[in-house]
């Protein structure tokens, strides 16, 4: 029996589609694979359906009755919950204050704890869980937390769960225990939508499968009648020619050099152990891996943001000490990840914002005086080389375009022509033509003699730009590939841990 | 509700924001607009509290403005309390550009008064031009040094600066007041005094028989030269990144820590030479427990002017209309000069919208 049935979705974004006509209709009790690279609109199409975007044409049901979800709250009280990436914890309460937060029952105007307790004993005996409910969430370790989650959309009494990518935050064993969960959930009668790019789990715990390409359905199937190669073929499609740039053609001496780095997250756990690395002149490195192998660490450890033990050498000089300052002096470039917090102020325009890593020499400043006619001229070949796509220097750089702002980024951090540059995710959320714009970047400064060391999730764009591909896993590098050598699938086996180099 | 964090969270399938291409008010325009209606309501306010109690509002501010403005003297009074509030709402304007809440330079300006102080009574044989330099470079450096020690730990060690310069502010106001009546003792005088200081360490007044004194003209100089250094300078540019993004500037190789550390230090040379004015130019001594809370109403100037540094030199300097007049008015009519305390928390109250936002941002920052 249909559980839920969205009928043509469509939601255009300015400059994307991001859902064209998209279809769905999950059965009640089952798994069902939403599945898709990166921008292929998974997750709009389930933030529709968590009521977090409004869509622009079509309809949901939810069991033959049409409904409408106009937030969050809604889509909890009907039921449906969903399961982010990211997770929705408070780190410093216990489990059992997480699981309640926002729901928990009352008595006279207080928390009724009792009440509380007894009703998430007995969900856990209910689905089989064990959970230390006592414990505060920072201390239990990210499978545990994401059991968390779930729990806490029992508690709120859903029905149908969204799991969005659940396992690109765990390792092997963990993802054991989701799966058996996930078993668990299907035979208590729970549906769930389970958001993924990886077939190998597809095929593992998911009945049927909605696959999506750019924005459309490019096929709906029951998974025990197709081979991993026919969803893989679905879900990446032709592969688009002008997507690959020829390799490099001559390759340089060393510029950015790793040796035996480690580095410890935010939380105080290993993220990176022992990383080495070698970059050349004229060659663009692409980093591949599941999100949180320690790419964020790798980037900040060689910005000279996190500390670490081992050492980095820039330019034929070490550079392990030295402040982001000093290395951006040797040398050293970087696109951040996080655009909005780490590579803009947003609080600004334009042309403070691409001053901000060179305000302090000439001819921007003297001694004591920030000039601004300098800035002004150079903002402007920056608006101009790199066609941002806004009013003047002095527009405010919140009321761009994630793409232009992106390009302002790539602008302040590429236009000095830098020997090594360290792009992380410098395409994420853009649409084609800015997307394209930014390799393209990247590609010239390749040619032109610089390093590139290129972070990327989306292995499409690794494999048009990269000259290598060393692969990240659990901060380890575990392999190293030539693209045109190498395969989608062996790649993927190396990031999920299946396959180490030697 | 539990998705809004990952709903500002860039994936691949969100949106790019619309481009705006509204035409908005110019934001000084803007600023100076919030400003003027803030104080309408605090004026209104007071107008309120007033007609309550039986008061003619409109015969109160009119006085109010008759004994601030009304004569050379009356101006000259202004003048004279605006003095060290202007070095206070710059030492505030500045650290709160930086997203920093330094609430050190009222121990400063205890410090630097009494270190003024010190040297005015203990060198007696140096000439003015000698000795009032001296005075005023103890006082700003014995205050920068002083809150040069919470600057390291907030940059450092992230020890929250709100706390530590708070407590700190304790120690010296009562370290000040045990200086005066134990060591520094004057016997035969009234406790709590330091000596007078020496004729050669009195600042010259400008406008007999007012107070006002020649450090109105430092303070001016100090706040013109803050206007440059927030809005001309390279380390103005520093501390408007960090303040508005400390992550942001981090990866732009902005010295975070240094920038927190030198705006910190800044506070507490302003607090010093304020302590220092006020020692020199109007008591000649030190005396305990003489700011009473000089530092926050710089710290309220700049929150009503929302850190902009040219605003916080007039707002002071109405500040200055306002407290002097207030004294008067009591006399003129029977309005207490408590009201003008009234005013003042109206307008904190108002501000107090830029003041959660600035909190909200320091917490987010950690």
């Amino acid at each position: 029996m249909t559980y839920l049935f969205m009928q043509s979705i469509t939601k255009r974004f300015p400059g994307v589609t991001a859902n064209d006509g998209v279809d769905l209709s999950v059965e009640r009790g089952s798994i069902h694979a939403l599945l898709g690279e990166n921008g292929a609109g998974k997750s709009t199409l389930m933030r529709i359906l968590y009521g977090m975007y409004a869509p622009d044409h079509g309809r949901i049901f939810l069991e033959g009755r049409e409904i409408r979800i106009p937030n969050p709250r809604a889509a909890i009280q009907l039921g449906i919950g969903m399961v982010h990436q990211e997770f929705q914890l408070v780190p410093s309460l216990t489990v059992a204050e997480n699981i309640a937060l926002g729901y928990e029952p009352r008595r006279n105007g207080l928390v009724d704890r009792k009440t509380q307790r007894r009703q998430i004993e007995a969900i856990l005996e209910r689905f089989g869980f064990s959970l230390p409910l006592d414990k505060p969430i920072a201390d239990l370790p990210v499978g545990i937390q994401q059991q968390v989650e779930i729990i806490k959309l029992l508690y709120r009494k859903a029905e149908l769960l969204i799991l969005d990518e659940p396992t690109s935050v765990l390792t092997p064993q963990e993802v054991e225990g989701l799966f058996a969960v996930l078993q668990t959930l299907r035979e208590e009668g729970k549906t769930i939508i389970y958001i993924t790019h990886k077939l190998r789990e597809v095929k593992t715990i998911c009945e049927t499968a909605t696959i999506l390409r750019r924005g459309r359905v490019v096929g709906r199937l029951e998974v025990a009648a197709a081979s991993e190669k026919e969803l893989a073929n679905l879900m990446v499609g032709e592969q688009v020619v002008d997507q690959v740039f020829p390799r490099s053609r001559q390759i340089g001496q060393e510029r950015l050099v790793l040796k035996q780095v480690s580095a410890l997250d935010d939380r105080g756990v290993p993220a990176l152990r022992e990383v080495n690395m070698t970059l050349r002149a004229g060659e663009i490195v692409g980093i591949a891996g599941v999100q949180g192998s320690g790419q964020s660490e790798l980037v900040e450890v060689i910005g000279g943001l996190r500390p670490a033990r081992g050492e980095i050498w820039l330019n034929g000089r070490e550079v392990s000490r030295f402040s982001p300052r000093q290395r951006r002096q040797r040398g050293l470039a970087v696109i951040p990840e996080k655009r909005k917090e780490q590579g803009l102020n947003l609080a600004t325009h334009i042309q403070e914002n691409v001053i901000s890593t060179r305000y302090y020499k000439p001819p921007f400043s003297g001694w004591l005086t920030l000039f601004t006619r300098p800035a002004e001229q150079f903002a402007g070949r920056i608006l101009h080389e790199y066609n941002v796509a806004a009013p003047g220097v002095r527009s405010m750089v919140k009321n761009l375009s994630g793409g232009n702002q992106q390009k302002v980024i790539t602008g302040r951090e590429m236009i000095d022509h830098p020997e090594v540059l360290v792009a992380a995710y410098p395409t994420r959320g853009l649409d084609v033509g800015a997307a394209q714009f930014v390799r393209e970047a990247m590609i010239g400064r390749r040619d032109q003699g610089g390093a590139v060391l290129l972070i990327s999730a989306d292995l499409d764009e690794l494999f048009a730009v990269s000259d290598r591909i060393l692969i990240l896993y659990e901060g380890r590098i575990v392999g190293e590939k030539k693209p045109d050598e190498t395969t989608f699938e062996e790649v993927g086996l190396y990031m999920t841990g299946h396959l180490h180099a030697g | 509700m539990q998705a809004e964090s990952s709903q500002l969270e860039p994936t691949p399938s969100q949106p790019p924001p619309l481009e705006q291409t509204t035409p908005r008010l110019s934001p000084v325009a803007a600023s100076l607009l919030r400003t003027l209606f803030t104080l309408l309501i605090a004026l209104l306010m007071g107008a309120l509290v007033m007609w309550v109690s039986g008061k003619d509002p409109l015969q109160a501010y009119r006085a109010l403005l008759q004994t601030s403005l009304g004569s050379r003297t009356a101006v000259a009074n202004s003048l004279l309390a605006a003095t060290p509030i202007l070095f206070t709402a710059m030492a505030a304007a500045v650290a709160f550009r930086a997203g920093i809440f330094n609430v050190g330079a009222e121990g400063s300006l205890y410090l630097g008064g009494f270190a003024a102080a010190w040297v005015g009574f203990t060198f007696t044989d140096l000439p003015a031009w000698l000795i009032l330099p001296l005075a005023f470079l103890a006082a700003g450096l014995v205050g920068g040094l002083w809150c040069y020690f919470p600057a390291v730990l907030r940059s450092r060690l992230q020890v929250d600066e709100l706390v530590t310069t708070i407590l700190l502010n304790y120690v010296a106001i009562l370290f000040t007041e045990y200086l005066v009546n134990g060591p520094f003792l004057v016997p035969g005088v009234a406790n709590a005094m330091s000596p007078q200081v020496v004729p050669a360490a009195r600042l010259p007044r400008l406008m007999p028989p007012s107070q006002l004194n020649a450090s109105f003209l430092l303070a001016l100089a100090a706040a013109l030269v803050m206007i440059y250094l927030m809005t001309r300078s390279k380390l103005g540019y520093e501390i408007r990144m960090v303040g508005d993004n400390p992550q942001f500037a981090r990866w732009s190789g902005i010295n975070v820590a240094g920038v927190i550390e030198r705006v910190m230090v800044i506070g507490g040379i302003l607090g010093g030479l304020a302590g220092a004015g006020q020692v020199l130019g109007v008591h000649y001594r030190f005396i305990a427990g003489f700011s009473s809370g000089l530092a926050f109403t710089g710290m309220t100037v700049a929150l009503l002017v929302r850190n902009s540094p040219v605003g916080a030199l007039l707002a002071a300097l109405l500040f200055g209309m306002l407290r002097s007049g207030s004294a008067t008015m009591e006399i003129m009519t029977d309005v207490p000069r408590d009201l003008i305390r009234v005013l003042e928390a109206t307008i904190i109250f108002f501000a107090a919208i830029e003041f959660g936002s600035l909190l909200w941002r320091r917490r987010r920052e950690r």
